[in-house]
C-alpha cells in the first residue's frame, strides 16, 4: 500500500515555487490595458476614421465591379432566400462560410430595400469587415509590443495603401479571411495568456480557413506567435487546445459533405473530393518573375496600385528573419514576418495559380513587418548607444537624422498614395455596368420569360428587375459548365435572347463553345463604355428562343 | 403530413438534448481546467514558500483500521515532519488488537503519538474521528489516512497557508501516483490529477467545496461548533466541506507536486467500483442534505446542485454522447440539426485531448516516464471507464432508493449504513471494510 517511487519525493522546491514570471520579453509599452488607455483609443479612433473615409467614399463605382464579388453576393442571395449555399448546385468549389457571413452581414440592407443586393449597394458592408480589420491590426501592433506610433502606422499603410483600398472595397471571401486571421493572431498574442483565449484563436483560425481555404498557409505563422505569447507552463495546454479547437472546427467542412453523402466522388452528384481535385489541378498561371506569365501579369496588376507595402513590406520581412537573433523587434514580429514569407514562397512558385486577391491575405502582415522595420529603425536612430552623458550635437544629430528619414520617406509615399486614392474616391468606372443594368430592367418587354447570359456581377441586377433566377438569368458559364443547366438548352444558343458582353464575358467565351455560339450568333443592341471595358448587349438572332416554358422546374439542379 | 411533424419532433428533440449535453460539458471542461488558464492561476495554486514562522499546532488524526502492517511506517513519516508543534492521534478500534499493539508501541516511543480508542459498535470513519476531536489540543486538526505518505515540509506550509489567507480550512493534495498498474489506474490518477490540481481550486474560489478525505486541515474551534463529521454520511468529507462553505467558512486549497500526499488506486475493478458507489451515495445523501441550499450565491447553489449532481449526469451523458452521434448519422434529419448533435461529441473530444495533455504534465510534475502504450491506454480505457462510472452512478442510486426507506425508519438511530450493509450480504463484510478503513477520498468527477 505504501509503496510509491521514492525519487519523486525528493524535494525540489525551489524550482518548483518560483513565482510567475512576467511575460519573457520585456514589454517596451504595457499593452495589457488597451481599452483603458485614452491615448491608444483616441489614436485608433482618429485613424479609424480617416481610413473608412478614404475606402468608404466612391465605394460602389470603383474599382470595377468583378465576376467574384458577383458570384459571392449571389450565393449570398441564395443562402437568404433559403435555397441553400447556392441557386445552382454548390459543387464544393470554396468552404461555404465565406458566403454565409456576407449572407448575415447583408442580411439586416436586404431586408429593409431588396433591391439594394447589388454588387455596388453592397460593397457597404466590406468596410466594416475593413473597420474590423483596420482595429485589428492596431491592437495586433501593440500586442507585438510596437510603440503607439508605429502601431498607428501599421493601421495607415495596412488602411491607405490604394493596393488595400482597391482590394478591401471589393466583396471578396478573403477580406473576411483576414479578419478572422487577424482575430486569431490578436487572440494568440493575448496578454493575459489565457487558455481559452488562445482556444479561441485555434476556433477563429478555423473560421479563416473555412472562408477562405487558402488561409491555410498562414496557420504555422499563428502558431508561431502563440508559442511565442505562451507561458511555459500552461503552454502546452494552451497550444494544444488550439491546435485541437482549429482541427475540429475545420472538420466541419469534410463532415458537412459527408452528412450530404457528396464527401466522395460519385455519379450524377457532386462531391468535396471533385471539388478539391480541382482546385488542386487548376491550371498554373505560370512563374510570377517569369515575364509574360500569368502570375506575372497578376504581380505588375498589384504593383501598379501600390509598390511601398508590397515591395517595402517583403523587405522589411526579410530584414526581420535575418536579423532574428539580435533585434527584439524582429523576434517580436515573428508572426507577421513569417506569414509573409510564407506567402512569398506558396506565390513563387514555378507554376502555381495565383489569383488577383492572393495579396489580400498578406496586407496587414505586410503592413505590419513595415511599421515594425520603422520602428527598429527610429530605436537604431534615436535610441541605440545612447546614454545619460551624450553630447547635445549627437542628440541633435539623431533627430536630423531620424527627420530626414521620415522627410524622404513622405516624400516618395505620399504623392503616389494620394494619386492612388484620389482615382479611388472620384473614378466612375461602373457606369457601363449601372447603364447595362438600367437598359435590361427597361428595354425588355418580358425579362420573366427571356434568357440572358451575363456575368457574375450584374446578375442579382437582373434578379432584382424580375428575370428568373438560374434559367432566365444565367451565369454565362453555367451554359456550358452545370448539366443542370445545358440540358434546359437543348437548342443550344438559339434557346437564348441575350448575351450581356463585358470583358469578362468576352474573356471567357474562348473556352465555352455555347458562349461562343451566343457570341457569334448576336448582334449589339446597346453598348456602354468604349473599347476593352465596353458593355455590349447583344440580341440572339435567327431564333426567338423566349418562353419554351421548359425550363422552369429544374433551377438547382440534382440538388 | 404525418412523417414530417414526426421528423421536426424529432430534430427538436435531438437538438435541445444536445444543446444541454453540450453545456454540461462545456462547463464540465471549463472548470476541469481552470488551473491552466493563466500562468498566474497556476502559480496561485501552489503553496506560497512558508516564511519560517510557525506560530499554529496541530493535532493530526490518524484512523486505522487493520492496518498494522502500513502504520508504523505512515506514524514514523508523519514524526519526521519539520514543523516543531504537533500530535497523531491515532484511532483503532476496541476489536482489532492488532493495529491497537502498533499504534501502542509508537506511543511508548514518542509522546507525540497518542492512542484513542473507538468503542462504536458499528463503525466507520467519521465516527472515528468524532471520537478523537475532543481529546484535539492542536490550533488545527489535520485528517490522515493510515497508508498515506506525508511530505516532512507539509505542516509548516499548511501552518504559513493558515496565517497568510486567513483560511478556516486548508486543502492540499492527494494523488494517486501508480497509473502503470493497470488501464483504470492510469484513469484514476488522472481523475485525480485534475480534480486536485484544477477543479478543486475553483471550487475554493466559488466558496462552494467538496472537500478530500485527508490532507485536509481545519481549524479546531470551526469544527468542534461544526459538530464534527456527520456519521451517517457515505461521504462525511464532502459533507464536512459543503456545511463549512455552505457557512461561508474560507477554504483554501493548494497544490503542489512535492507535497502532495501519495496514496494509490484501489487494487481491483470491483473495489474501485465500490469505492465509486460509496462516494456517489455519498454525494447524492449531502445533495438531499440540502445544506447547500445555504449557499448566499445563486452562481453557488448552481454549482452545488450541478457538483453533487455531477456522477449521474456523468452517467447519463456517457450512455447518450454516443447515442446521438449514431441519430446523427444514420436518421436522415437535416444537416443543421445532425451538426448540433455532434457538438457534445466534439467537447467530449476536447476533453479527451486535455486528458491526453494532462497526463503528460501529470507525468512531468512527478518525474515519471509516460509511454507511448499508455496515452493509447489512456484514449482505449476511456469509453470503458465512462461505463465503470456509470455502473457506480446507477449502483449507487439503486442502493440510495433502497435505502431510502431505511433511512426513513430508522434516521433517528442513525443505523443507516448498518441496514445498507445488511442488504447487500455477502458484501457487507468488504463493504464494511471499505467504508470503515475510510479508504481514500473523494474524486467525484
Amino acid at each position: 500500500m505504501t509503496s510509491t517511487l521514492p525519487a519523486v519525493t525528493t524535494p525540489k522546491v525551489p524550482a518548483q515555487r518560483t513565482p510567475v514570471p512576467h511575460t519573457g520579453s520585456t514589454p517596451r509599452t504595457t499593452p495589457s490595458r488597451l481599452r483603458t488607455s485614452r491615448a491608444d483609443l483616441i489614436l485608433c479612433g482618429v485613424l479609424l476614421v480617416v481610413v473608412m473615409t478614404v475606402q468608404g467614399w466612391n465605394i460602389a463605382d470603383y474599382p470595377t465591379l468583378s465576376d467574384d464579388e458577383g458570384t459571392y453576393l449571389a450565393q449570398a442571395w441564395a443562402v437568404q432566400q433559403g435555397e441553400g449555399l447556392a441557386h445552382y448546385t454548390y459543387w464544393y468549389d470554396h468552404p461555404p462560410l465565406g458566403w454565409i457571413q456576407i449572407a448575415l452581414l447583408t442580411w439586416i440592407p436586404a431586408a429593409l430595400s431588396p433591391e439594394s443586393m447589388t454588387v455596388g449597394s453592397m460593397r457597404i458592408v466590406m468596410l466594416l469587415v475593413s473597420a474590423i480589420s483596420a482595429i485589428l491590426v492596431y491592437v495586433l501592433a501593440r500586442r507585438l509590443w510596437l510603440p503607439r506610433w508605429a502601431s498607428g502606422l501599421a493601421m495607415l499603410l495596412f488602411g491607405l495603401s490604394p493596393l488595400s483600398v482597391v482590394l478591401q472595397r471589393e466583396i471578396f471571401l478573403d477580406n473576411i479571411a483576414v479578419m478572422w486571421t487577424l482575430v486569431a493572431f490578436v487572440l494568440a498574442a493575448s496578454p493575459s495568456r489565457h487558455l481559452w483565449h488562445h482556444f479561441g484563436a485555434g476556433i477563429a483560425a478555423a473560421a479563416a480557413v473555412l472562408t477562405k481555404e487558402t488561409m491555410i498557409f498562414v496557420l504555422p505563422a499563428v502558431l508561431i506567435t502563440m508559442w511565442r505569447h505562451s507561458h511555459k507552463d500552461t503552454r502546452k495546454f494552451a497550444i494544444t487546445g488550439a491546435v485541437t479547437a482549429c482541427v475540429l472546427i475545420g472538420l466541419s467542412y469534410p463532415l458537412f459533405a459527408l452528412l450530404k453523402g457528396e464527401f466522395f466522388p460519385g455519379a450524377g452528384h457532386v462531391s468535396l473530393w471533385d471539388g478539391l481535385e480541382y482546385q488542386l489541378t487548376r491550371p498554373g498561371s505560370g512563374f510570377i518573375l517569369d515575364q509574360g506569365s500569368g502570375s506575372y501579369g497578376v504581380l505588375q496588376s498589384w504593383l501598379y496600385y501600390d509598390r511601398v507595402l508590397p515591395l517595402g513590406g517583403l523587405a522589411g520581412a526579410l530584414l526581420l528573419l535575418i536579423t532574428w537573433r539580435w533585434s527584439v523587434t524582429a523576434r517580436a514580429l515573428a508572426g507577421p514576418a513569417f506569414t509573409v514569407a510564407i506567402l512569398a514562397v506558396v506565390a513563387l512558385r514555378p507554376n502555381g495559380y495565383l489569383p488577383a486577391m492572393y495579396v489580400i491575405q498578406a496586407l496587414p502582415f505586410l503592413a505590419l513587418v513595415l511599421a515594425g522595420g520603422a520602428a527598429s529603425v527610429a530605436h537604431g536612430v534615436l535610441r541605440r548607444w545612447r546614454d545619460g552623458e551624450e553630447k547635445e550635437y549627437v542628440t541633435r544629430a539623431r533627430y536630423a537624422v531620424a527627420a530626414l528619414l521620415v522627410a524622404a520617406s513622405a516624400a516618395y509615399v505620399v504623392p503616389r498614395w494620394y494619386d492612388g486614392d484620389r482615382t479611388a474616391v472620384t473614378a466612375d468606372a461602373n457606369a457601363p455596368y449601372r447603364a447595362a443594368s438600367k437598359w435590361l430592367a427597361t428595354e425588355v418587354e418580358n425579362p420573366e420569360d427571356t434568357r440572358v447570359l451575363v456575368d457574375d456581377a450584374l446578375w442579382l441586377d437582373l434578379v432584382h428587375a424580375g428575370y428568373r433566377p438560374g434559367l432566365g438569368v444565367i451565369w454565362f458559364y453555367k451554359a456550358d459548365l452545370d448539366p443542370a443547366v445545358t440540358k434546359t438548352m437543348p437548342r443550344g444558343w438559339k434557346d437564348i435572347d441575350y448575351v450581356v458582353a463585358s470583358p469578362t464575358v468576352r474573356r471567357d467565351a474562348v473556352d465555352l463553345p455555347n458562349v461562343k455560339q451566343a457570341m457569334e450568333h448576336s448582334t449589339p443592341v446597346a453598348t456602354f463604355g468604349k473599347g476593352e471595358d465596353r458593355i455590349e448587349i447583344r440580341q440572339i438572332t435567327g431564333s426567338t428562343a423566349s418562353a419554351t416554358g421548359t425550363a422552369g422546374t429544374a433551377a438547382g439542379g440534382d440538388r | 403530413m404525418g412523417i414530417w411533424g414526426d421528423l421536426l419532433l424529432t430534430s427538436v428533440f435531438i437538438a435541445a438534448v444536445s444543446l444541454a449535453l453540450f453545456w454540461m460539458a462545456a462547463f464540465t471542461l471549463w472548470w476541469q481546467m481552470h488551473a491552466w488558464r493563466t500562468p498566474e492561476v497556476l502559480a496561485s495554486t501552489r503553496f506560497s514558500r512558508p516564511d519560517g514562522g510557525e506560530h499554529l499546532s496541530f493535532s493530526l488524526l490518524l484512523p486505522a483500521r487493520h492496518e498494522q502492517a502500513v502504520l508504523d511506517h505512515t506514524i514514523q513519516r508523519l514524526l519526521e515532519s519539520s514543523h516543531t508543534d504537533f500530535e497523531i492521534i491515532v484511532i483503532v478500534g476496541h476489536d482489532d488488537p492488532e493495529t491497537t499493539e502498533v499504534a501502542c508501541e509508537a506511543a511508548e516511543r514518542d509522546p507525540r503519538v497518542r492512542v484513542v480508542v473507538d468503542t462504536h459498535e458499528k463503525k466507520n470513519k467519521p465516527k472515528a474521528m468524532n471520537t478523537a476531536l475532543p481529546h484535539c489540543r492542536g490550533d488545527i486538526v489535520g485528517v490522515f489516512d493510515a497508508e498515506d505518505q506525508v511530505h516532512p515540509e507539509l505542516l509548516a506550509h499548511v501552518d504559513h497557508a493558515f496565517r497568510s489567507t486567513g483560511a478556516d480550512v486548508v486543502q492540499g493534495g492527494v494523488q494517486l501516483i501508480n497509473f502503470h498498474s493497470s488501464w483504470y489506474s492510469l484513469r484514476n490518477c488522472l481523475e485525480y490529477f485534475f480534480w486536485f490540481r484544477s477543479r478543486l481550486h475553483l471550487h475554493a474560489q466559488k466558496g462552494f467545496i467538496p472537500l478530500g478525505g485527508n490532507t485536509v486541515f481545519v481549524r479546531t474551534d470551526v469544527l468542534r461548533a461544526a459538530d464534527g463529521w456527520d456519521p451517517n454520511c457515505l461521504a462525511e468529507d464532502c459533507d464536512l466541506g459543503v456545511r463549512l462553505s455552505s457557512i461561508g467558512k474560507k477554504v483554501v486549497v493548494a497544490y503542489d507536486s512535492d507535497m502532495v500526499t501519495k496514496e494509490e488506486t484501489p487494487g481491483s475493478l470491483m473495489s474501485l467500483l465500490k469505492q465509486r458507489t460509496r462516494w456517489n451515495q455519498g454525494f447524492l445523501q449531502v445533495y438531499r442534505k440540502k445544506d447547500w441550499k445555504q449557499l448566499p450565491g445563486f452562481g453557488q447553489r448552481l454549482l452545488a446542485r450541478y457538483t453533487l449532481m455531477t456522477p449521474y449526469l456523468q452517467a447519463i451523458s456517457g450512455v447518450i454522447i454516443p447515442l446521438n452521434v449514431a441519430v446523427a448519422l444514420f436518421l436522415d434529419v437535416p444537416v443543421g440539426i445532425a451538426f448540433i448533435t455532434f457538438l457534445p461529441a466534439v467537447t467530449a473530444f476536447v476533453t479527451f485531448v486535455f486528458e491526453l495533455v494532462g497526463l503528460h504534465d501529470f507525468g512531468k510534475q512527478y518525474g515519471l516516464r509516460v509511454r507511448f502504450v499508455h496515452y493509447l491506454k489512456l484514449i482505449v480505457g476511456g469509453p470503458f471507464y465512462q461505463v465503470l462510472l456509470a455502473g457506480a452512478a446507477v449502483r449507487a442510486v439503486w442502493r440510495e432508493q433502497r435505502g431510502q426507506n431505511d433511512w426513513e425508519l430508522t434516521s433517528h438511530v442513525g443505523a443507516h449504513l448498518t441496514d445498507v450493509e445488511a442488504l447487500e450480504g455477502t458484501e457487507a463484510t468488504e463493504a464494511a471494510a471499505v467504508a470503515n478503513r475510510g479508504s481514500r477520498e473523494d474524486v467525484p468527477a
